[in-house]
């Protein structure tokens, strides 16, 4: 009897604190599909036909450059994953393959970026993306943000390469394949999990990232979503139903993509990477 | 011609030597295998060989042309590797197909040898399948399907039917050896399993610290092993030895006062000390073999149609016999285990076998 | 076989010295340029920026440590610096006395064998931390401005309605509130870490514990917890590195002026300030820089500590 008292308490909590993260995603994306009345009047209620309003969502569409901001931002992060996934696993293979003189120097140089943020570097880098000529360019923001991403991604590629029997890379040089073929033939597949979880976490803190957009890129239709949103949400203040429908509209398509990709998240936070 | 000579070879890791002045003659078509116990060095001549560790100095020629700084590829050898090392995000044709593609062989032809190969290792309807949805054997099989189509002068095996239960271990072994008279193939081959050594090869060569201890037939090691490590090596159980001293008129006294007669090489002097060395196999319990030795039984592990016998000798010294049959004594009761004179072997201080 | 693994490695047989050199730059060259470039070198740059002072003409002159000197005893900076200070450390405490052990507790929840509902709870009690903070700080303004009313709603259903006040808005409570939201959002990370350590631990080892007589929550405090602590260590310092370069959440609640009267300024936002410039003063590179070199010198101190203090110190289990 005591065991099932104790696990309804359990329940109890995690329900009690799964409603406590939830409410508040649940509560802005209900009412940017009211009226404006409602929204006050009945904050907590489900739109209904008679609230329904899709009035915020004009608003946002209405500003064109809604859409374009979301394709900066894939750009950014698509561009930002694959250079951290090819060149990361690069620099892992060679770090965890080839003994070369500096080698455990190299990777403690690489490793510090792991700790230390980029961010503490700004004035500088933004100096440097105006001398280069890049400021308010997509490209700048994928530099940075691969710079920064790469030291972690090294780190967790390196642990999966060293996982790959030595015997598999020796049959492909018994196969007659240079050591450029065996990586891009053998290694890059087999790493395949691995460079998922990378990806993950390469994807969510530059997707969401706020200081570089606002340093590098603020202006001139090249700000990615989330500055996009902030910007928005600063013009609209008192708009609330543009302004619940551009919170809602940053916030649908990273919950169903979670939604897909949460076993893989999750599998790739617990798999031990962080360690 | 595909013979593989090393001469002179050696190799360090840092300080630390692992291949010390190593001389082998792997003849055309023979079947060589290289055991010792584990860090001997066995496998690191054997990718040496292969081309996969460098060498510090020495020569290698693999069918009259020198190997030492050709990459794996152009050497032509081929590799069983003791993991099977199968590509697992390709399925089996391409598993074997893929050093062919590599060395740009035309379609054709690696298709033929591919199925030629699939044909002998009866691996034809598992050729789609990935490496994952294969059995140990099957997988073992498509290990030596890759090094076959790649028509290899020298085909190198490290240790490839250690992964496998103690049943398909016996019938690969058979597999093996079919397959090494059919394709006439040369092959070294490392193990530690000194019953697969005995079974495949033509040639033996006991290694231990980064030497080669022996080389040779294997019966001639297993009758007349050059030196005590060779002689513990081969063989199980392992052989007996008893230290004694070579007295005058050709008698060996054990340090229990036991004294045994023989016919002694001539090498051996009177107040010598030397190792006996007798195996288990070649011992009886009773019987009438010339010499004779006494002591007490510990214990008789009884296998069925034959045992081993552990019989504490006056000096403290334990002997294994074999047994025959169900042998109506145990623990406790003494014991005279007798052998005859051409299973004695004597070694001297050093280790060395006298003849 | 152990005598193959000791030789992982090597130079490659048949390959000349030019061509691995050539291998090397091919694999390594790409990340170690852009790291280099982009990460390393506006580190040391920024570190070096704080030791010039700009003049009136523009020309920047060798100060030494003479702009630290200002930091830290010119009113004009050393108020605003130490007020930041100061708050930033509140906000460090505050993750670390709330988050923290709310994680523990979610995750020690969650890894009781036998519970239901597992990987949906996991989940969706992440899923906060997987949105931007911009998103969420805005949203929680929305939650608890006093013209929606949402938040009095609520209390007045518990009977607390007279707690309610505009805490964002008042001097008093708007760090703490700021605080907490961000310990609503990122108690996901605490709880996934802890929570695979947990489950990293062998049943066998709390079998045993209850042969010996302890019940579930005895054994989660003798026999987890000292197996975990590690983890709990490894949180703490990313705890502390992300709170003293927090900037998002604060500047898209409170502006960059993380008023009111910068009750809520940070290390990050007097950063951004100082650097960038406002309604109150000229932006300035030699004091920014001055700034992030301290925030850099207290991280470092945070990891140093956490690197030969705790991490020393305590022992790695491997089960």
């Amino acid at each position: 009897m005591r065991k099932s008292a104790s696990a309804i308490a359990v329940h109890g909590i995690l329900i009690l604190y799964t409603a406590l993260a939830l409410f508040p995603i649940l509560l802005v994306i209900m009412n940017s599909f009211k009226a404006r009345k409602a929204i006050f009047g009945s904050p907590l209620a489900l739109p209904t036909p008679t609230t329904f309003s899709l009035i915020g969502y004009d608003r946002v569409f209405g500003d064109s450059s809604i859409v374009s901001y979301y394709l900066n931002s894939i750009t950014v992060t698509g561009g930002t994953i694959f250079f951290t996934l090819l060149f990361g696993a690069m620099a892992a293979w060679a770090l965890t393959e080839y003994k070369f003189r500096w080698n455990t120097l190299l990777a403690l140089f690489l490793a510090v970026g792991i700790m230390v943020p980029i961010r503490l570097g700004s004035v500088s880098i933004i100096q440097l993306i105006v001398e280069l000529n890049l400021i308010n360019t997509l490209t700048a923001l994928i530099l940075v943000y691969t710079a920064q991403n790469l030291p972690l991604s090294i780190f967790i590629l390196s642990e999966f390469i060293a996982q790959i029997p030595k015997d598999l890379r020796e049959a492909g040089r018994c196969d007659g394949l240079s050591e450029y073929s065996i990586f891009f033939y053998i290694v890059l597949p087999l790493i395949r999990p691995a460079m998922a979880t990378v990806a993950v976490f390469t994807m969510i803190p530059v997707w969401n990232d706020l200081w570089f957009p606002l340093l590098l890129a603020p202006t001139g239709g090249k700000q990615t979503i989330t500055l996009g949103i902030q910007q928005f949400l600063g013009q609209y203040i008192t708009d609330w139903n543009a302004v619940l429908s551009a919170l809602s509209t940053a916030i649908i398509p990273v919950l169903i993509l979670y939604v897909i990709f949460s076993r893989q998240l999750i599998r790739g936070l617990t798999s031990g990477a962080v360690k | 011609m595909s013979e593989v000579k090393i001469e002179k070879l050696c190799k360090s890791y840092g300080p630390v030597e692992v291949l010390k002045d190593i001389n082998l003659t792997v003849g055309d078509g023979s079947f060589v295998v290289l055991v010792g116990p584990s860090g001997c060095g066995k496998s690191t001549l054997l990718r040496s060989i292969a081309g996969l560790e460098p060498v510090n100095s020495g020569n290698m020629t693999i069918g009259g042309r020198q190997v030492n700084d050709l990459p794996p590829a152009q050497r032509e050898i081929a590799m069983v590797f003791q993991s099977y090392a199968l590509y697992p995000h390709m399925d089996v044709y391409n598993n074997m197909a893929f050093g062919l593609k590599f060395a740009k062989t035309p379609k054709a032809e690696i298709e033929a040898r591919v199925n030629e190969a699939a044909r002998i290792l009866q691996l034809e309807p598992l050729l789609k399948r990935r490496p994952r949805e294969l059995s140990g054997g099957q997988r073992q099989r498509v290990a030596i399907g890759r090094a076959i189509v790649r028509k290899p002068q020298v085909f190198l095996f490290d240790e490839p039917l250690s992964n496998l239960d103690a049943a398909l271990r016996i019938n690969t072994r058979v597999e093996i050896a079919k397959l090494h008279k059919m394709l006439k193939a040369t092959i070294v081959y490392v193990t530690h399993d000194q019953v697969e050594a005995m079974t495949l090869a033509d040639k033996i060569v006991v290694m231990n610290k980064g030497r080669v201890e022996q080389a040779g037939k294997p019966l001639e090691l297993y009758y007349k092993p050059n030196n005590l490590f060779v002689a513990g090596f081969i063989g199980s159980p392992a052989m007996n030895f008893l230290p004694a001293q070579v007295k005058k008129g050709g008698i060996l006294a054990l340090s229990d006062g036991q004294e045994l007669k023989a016919a002694l090489p001539s090498s051996c002097k009177a107040g010598d000390t030397v190792t006996l060395g007798f195996r288990p196999e070649h011992m009886t319990l009773g019987g009438a073999g010339k010499f004779a030795l006494t002591g007490i039984i510990d214990i008789i592990e009884r296998l069925g149609e034959s045992g081993f016998a552990h019989v504490r000798l006056p000096s403290g010294h334990t002997v294994v016999a074999e047994v025959r049959g169900d042998p109506r004594t145990g623990s406790g009761q003494s014991a005279k285990l007798t052998f005859d004179a051409d299973y004695l072997h004597i070694f001297n201080a050093e280790g060395q076998r006298l003849d | 076989m152990a005598d193959a693994k000791a030789g992982a490695g090597n130079a490659i047989v048949g390959m000349g010295r030019g061509s691995y050199a050539m291998l090397l730059a091919f694999f390594l060259g790409p990340a170690v340029v852009i790291y280099t470039v982009f990460s390393i070198y506006p580190l040391f740059a920024t570190i070096f920026n704080s030791l010039y002072l700009r003049q009136p003409d523009g020309a920047y002159l060798f100060n030494g440590l003479g702009n630290f000197q200002t930091l830290l005893t010119d009113t004009t900076w050393s108020v605003p610096f130490w007020n930041a200070f100061r708050n930033n450390c509140y906000f460090f405490f505050i993750h670390m006395l709330v988050q923290n052990p709310i994680g523990l507790a979610l995750a020690a929840m969650l890894s009781l064998p036998r519970l239901r509902l597992r990987a949906t709870y996991r989940t969706l009690i992440f899923m906060p931390t997987m949105l931007s903070v911009v998103i969420i700080g805005f949203s929680w303004q929305l939650i608890l401005s006093p013209l929606w009313g949402i938040s009095k709603m609520f209390l007045n259903a518990l009977g607390l309605g007279f707690l309610f006040a505009p805490w964002l808005g008042q001097e008093s409570t708007a760090l703490i509130t700021v605080s907490l939201i961000s310990v609503w959002q990122f108690v996901g990370i605490p709880m996934i870490l802890i929570y695979t350590a947990l489950l990293a631990i062998p049943e066998e080892l709390i079998d045993a514990a209850t042969v010996d007589g302890l019940n579930q929550f005895q054994a989660f405090v003798w026999v987890k917890l000292p197996l975990i602590f590690p983890t709990i260590g490894l949180v703490s310092v990313l705890t502390f590195v992300n709170n003293f370069n927090a900037f998002d959440l604060i500047y898209a609640m409170k502006g960059a002026l993380a008023g009111p009267n910068f009750s809520a300024d940070i290390m990050g936002t007097l950063f951004y300030r100082t650097f960038f410039g406002n309604q109150l003063q000229l932006g300035d590179l030699s004091m920014g820089s001055t700034i992030a070199t301290m925030m850099f010198l207290i991280i470092l101190v945070g990891v140093m500590c956490y690197l030969f203090l705790i991490q020393r110190r305590m022992q790695r289990y491997s089960f």
